[in-house]
């Protein structure tokens, strides 16, 4: 399963660098590093509702720390 | 005209206790490739020895590049300069260099330290005559140039440096010489040159330099053209020309910008890789285009760049960061301020709507006036510069 999260302008000042890191640490906790294949991404074109990132095709907006286990676990875990 | 261009770094170390320097240097062009360099050293210090040597430099400058003879600028300084009431002279020591076309350089000295002239990182004699002006004895001399030529002039408080505190003596130009020998690396700037020997002349004066001290530097280099692009046209029916004349540019190529990144991958039909490694928390990854030799985020990265060029020109503070570090800004840095002779912006002056936000420090406004800014610091620090808007 392919993971970006993008760094452009906009999700950086938004948090990009602690999204990164709690995908790292959680993608760690689950054991799924052999499945899970994480990298960055310029800009995803929803520069108003970042942080975004995308699950294989499917772009997902306005991720931050506070709701980052409930997108981990729908998106991520569940798949 | 040739490949080569000529690189120019200089600075001072003011006397202990003084606000002005006595010592000043002048840099004027001569249309493209060609200019004059002028160290003057007035006599004594302070505010006295400060005018002398401005106004020493500046007459010299402005009448050599008006293409002037030598024995015309002297005869005008001896009649202009004031006349010290203490010593009853008018006088200012100097050094002239003027370099024709990046071919050949040509050495004027009146009592300043002979110029070390260094060749492949040797210093090499060369020939002087002596000529007779106004009772003054000045030498002159004619080198045709090579690639990675150094010319190092300086004031004499740099062969006085450590006289009665680490040498009786201070050091002397042959000392200057070893050291300059012993450090010469070829990715060496004008500008790191000078600061180099300056701060150890300043290291040997205790921190505290007993005369001003002036080290002007010159660099025989080769063109290195970068060419940078920086955002995505405001009409987007211009993306193909922008990339053809950017892309078709000699030279190194940096693409900045998450949008401009993501045109000029498919413009090369070659796909982009984010790096994901955050070097530094507050800048944002690069990216990887086959083709590209560099790809960041835009406008966050570039205004980090531009706090480092300001930095660079004045106490270059930032330099132990950016001169080593693989964060898209120190990479940039190293291009723009180290590497490169020629630059050529494109810049693309589209507007990201969701960028218009007062709460993000990165506005259209603020961009353009980013680009200005970077521009200046360049073109100060000697750059040819070349911005095109699309």
């Amino acid at each position: 399963m392919k993971v970006y999260v993008c760094v452009g302008s906009s999700c950086h000042l938004k948090g990009s660098y602690d999204i990164i890191n709690l995908m790292k640490e959680n993608i760690a906790k689950n054991g799924l590093e052999d499945t899970v294949e994480l990298s960055g991404a310029f800009c995803l074109g929803k520069c108003t509702e970042g942080v975004s990132i995308k699950v294989e095709d499917e772009v997902i907006c306005g991720v931050s720390k506070e709701n980052f286990n409930e997108i981990f676990d729908k998106y991520i875990l569940k798949k | 005209m040739n490949n080569l261009c000529t690189e120019i770094g200089y600075h001072s170390l003011f006397k202990h206790g003084e606000q002005l320097c006595g010592d000043n240097v002048e840099v004027v062009e001569q249309g493209e490739n060609s200019f004059v360099m002028v160290l003057a050293d007035g006599l004594g210090s302070g505010v006295k020895a400060n005018i002398l040597a401005t106004l020493t430099s500046k007459i010299i400058s402005t009448m050599m590049a008006a293409n002037m003879s030598i024995e015309d600028c002297v005869s005008t300084i001896a009649s202009t300069l004031p006349v010290c009431e203490v010593r009853k002279v008018a006088y200012s020591t100097f050094t002239i260099i003027r370099v024709v076309d990046n071919e050949e350089a040509e050495i004027i000295q009146y009592d300043n330290p002979f110029v070390i002239f260094m060749r492949d990182g040797k210093s090499v004699d060369y020939p002087r005559t002596a000529v007779e002006i106004g009772g003054k004895t000045i030498y002159k001399s004619k080198i045709s140039l090579q690639e990675n030529d150094i010319f190092l002039a300086m004031s004499d408080g740099a062969i006085y440096a450590g006289v009665g505190k680490y040498m009786n003596f201070g050091w002397q130009r042959e000392n200057i010489v070893d050291f300059m020998e012993a450090l010469y690396h070829q990715s060496y700037t004008a500008k790191a040159l000078t600061t180099l020997l300056l701060d150890e002349c300043d290291r040997l004066y205790g921190g505290e330099p007993g005369d001003d001290t002036t080290v002007g530097a010159i660099k025989i280099r080769k063109r290195e053209p970068v060419n940078m692009l920086f955002g995505p046209p405001q009409n987007p029916e211009d993306v193909n020309k922008m990339m053809a004349l950017f892309f078709s540019k000699e030279g190194k190529h940096i693409v900045s910008g998450g949008t401009t990144s993501t045109l000029a991958s498919q413009y090369l039909g070659k796909p982009m890789t984010s790096v994901l490694e955050y070097i530094d928390p507050e800048i944002p990854p690069i990216g990887k285009i086959e083709g590209v030799d560099l790809v960041t985020e835009g406008v966050i990265t570039v205004s980090k760049v531009l706090t480092y060029a300001k930095s660079y020109l004045t106490n270059n503070e930032y330099y132990g960061h950016w001169s080593v570090k693989n964060d898209g800004a120190s990479q940039i840095a190293r291009m723009l301020f180290e590497q490169s002779t020629d630059i050529n912006f494109y810049v693309g002056r589209a507007m990201n709507p969701a960028h218009q936000n007062p709460d993000l420090p990165i506005s259209f406004n603020i961009k353009m006036n980013i680009v200005d800014e970077l521009q200046k610091c360049l073109k100060q620090m000697g750059k040819k510069i070349k911005v095109s808007y699309f």
